[in-house]
């Protein structure tokens, strides 16, 4: 039978659990018999209810959409990933200076697998299975300076085109990016932005021409894009398309920089 | 996001019950409501966002499997839930302790920096009356509390960061509860 000086200790060391303040060995003891008496339960759950309170103090903050994207494939969920998706990726997608950092100072693969973590997708990690399914692209100006990168996601045919350094365009003018293989006409892959990211669908007649021997260019044309089919205002920027053979490597880095930027903070 | 209004709370309630149902949208939306909140307990005491992702991760895995155990009668869903996600945080930091005791430099680093509440956070009536018991407290071992429930520390390591023998510590520490119980239960 427990003496009340018994009593006084074990209602410590369930206060010091809940706490937090016992080491390994102490806490696993602790977990074990909160499982096993009622006792041991009741008194941990008096001390929650007393203590807990405190994390009142602490500021929410917005994890990455795709933690949830994570747990839903773990526990293999029907409800739509969508279900708790109440503003899409708000912290990455819209920071443009993270895009303007990546733009300069990262290379174009870097930014691709960027986005290819940063994107929700309903596949279970790693991120990236298929090397071989990127393809990137750094769109240079005529002075040297990279005007957009543009990602290919062969897999789900898709494309994000990023802005690195804002353009400078006259007003009722915008970019447009075409793709343009080698020895043929220039093909409308869409309509691009000086200031955010934009993701175009590609079919699958543009898919099969990326490759390393086909360009990237912008031209300025009227909003709403060129009239004719064809280019019709200055291009202004260009570049080739690689693939991505490293990718894996590369996305454990990237992944490891952005986990280090701006903490999303909210209250 | 608030956690702490009285409606909110019975909302939570009804959807972790919901949840020990396998009703999966009561489960996506007691995620929608809550996470924010689970991941700044959770950044708060790894620093570490990746990390800290990763434990958010297993406690809603934990949740989905556990909550059918949840009894309202006994706590909060909010209370349930933060103090799994704490659990599963502090299980974490004891992972790296050793390595985190071979390099001083970064015990350093996680002295908790935030020692006031954060502007704007919304608290409970509950966090009032504890806050008034924390006042009573000597101010080195209220910080202590604090310090200790913040950043998931062991006696080892708060003892390191204020610079005083474990002993010492401990005492505060344990002085500190025995007031605070007596104090909350006036």
């Amino acid at each position: 039978m427990n003496t009340p000086a018994d009593e006084g200790n074990d209602n410590l060391r369930y206060a010091e659990y809940v706490l937090g303040v016992l080491d390994a060995d102490a806490r696993a003891a602790v977990a074990q018999e909160v499982q096993t008496t009622d006792e041991a339960a009741a008194a941990v759950a008096l001390w929650q209810r007393r203590l807990m309170p405190l994390s009142d103090e602490i500021a929410s903050v917005t994890p990455g959409a795709y933690v949830w994207v994570r747990i839903h494939d773990d526990l293999q969920l029907d409800v739509p990933v969508a279900a708790t998706r109440t503003q899409p990726s708000k912290g990455l997608w819209n920071n443009l200076p993270l895009w303007h950092w990546l733009g300069i100072g990262a290379s174009a693969l870097a930014v691709a697998l960027l986005v290819v973590i940063a994107l929700p997708h309903r596949e279970t990690a790693p991120a990236v299975t298929a090397s071989a399914g990127y393809m990137v692209s750094t769109i240079q100006q005529d002075n040297g300076v990279t005007g957009w990168t543009a990602t290919m996601d062969l897999d789900r045919a898709r494309m994000v085109v990023v802005p690195a350094a804002p353009v400078a365009l006259a007003s009722g003018r915008a970019p447009e990016l075409w793709l343009i293989p080698q020895g043929g006409k220039p093909i409308s892959v869409g309509m691009i932005t000086r200031d955010a990211p934009t993701t175009i669908t590609l079919d699958s007649s543009l898919l099969a021409k990326l490759g390393p021997t086909a360009l990237l260019a912008v031209s300025v044309e009227p909003i709403g894009g060129s009239p004719t089919g064809q280019p019709t205002g200055a291009v202004i920027a260009k570049g080739s398309i690689s693939g991505s053979p490293d990718a894996h490597d590369h996305v454990v880095r990237v992944a490891t920089t952005f986990n280090g930027m701006g903490d999303g903070r909210s209250v | 996001m608030s956690v702490t209004s009285p409606a909110e709370r019975e909302e939570l309630n009804r959807l972790l019950i919901q949840t020990g149902r396998n009703d999966q949208k009561a489960f996506a939306e007691l995620y929608k409501r809550t996470s924010s909140k689970l991941f700044g307990v959770c950044l708060r005491m790894l620093r570490d966002r990746s990390e800290a992702e990763e434990v958010l991760q297993e406690t809603y895995t934990t949740v989905w499997r556990r909550a059918a155990g949840f009894d309202a009668a006994k706590a909060s869903a909010i209370t349930w839930l933060i103090t799994l996600s704490r659990n599963k945080a502090i299980d974490r930091l004891r992972q790296h302790r050793e390595e985190l005791m071979d390099d001083p430099s970064k015990l350093e680093q996680t002295v908790d920096d935030q020692p006031t509440p954060a502007a704007g956070a919304e608290t409970s009536q509950e966090y009032g009356r504890l806050q008034h018991c924390l006042d009573a407290l000597e101010p080195q071992q209220r910080d202590s509390v604090r310090e200790a429930f913040f950043t998931g520390a062991t006696y080892n390591e708060l003892a390191t960061r204020s610079k005083v023998p474990l002993g010492t510590m401990k005492s505060w520490i344990r002085r500190s509860l025995m007031q605070l119980r007596v104090c909350l239960e006036q």
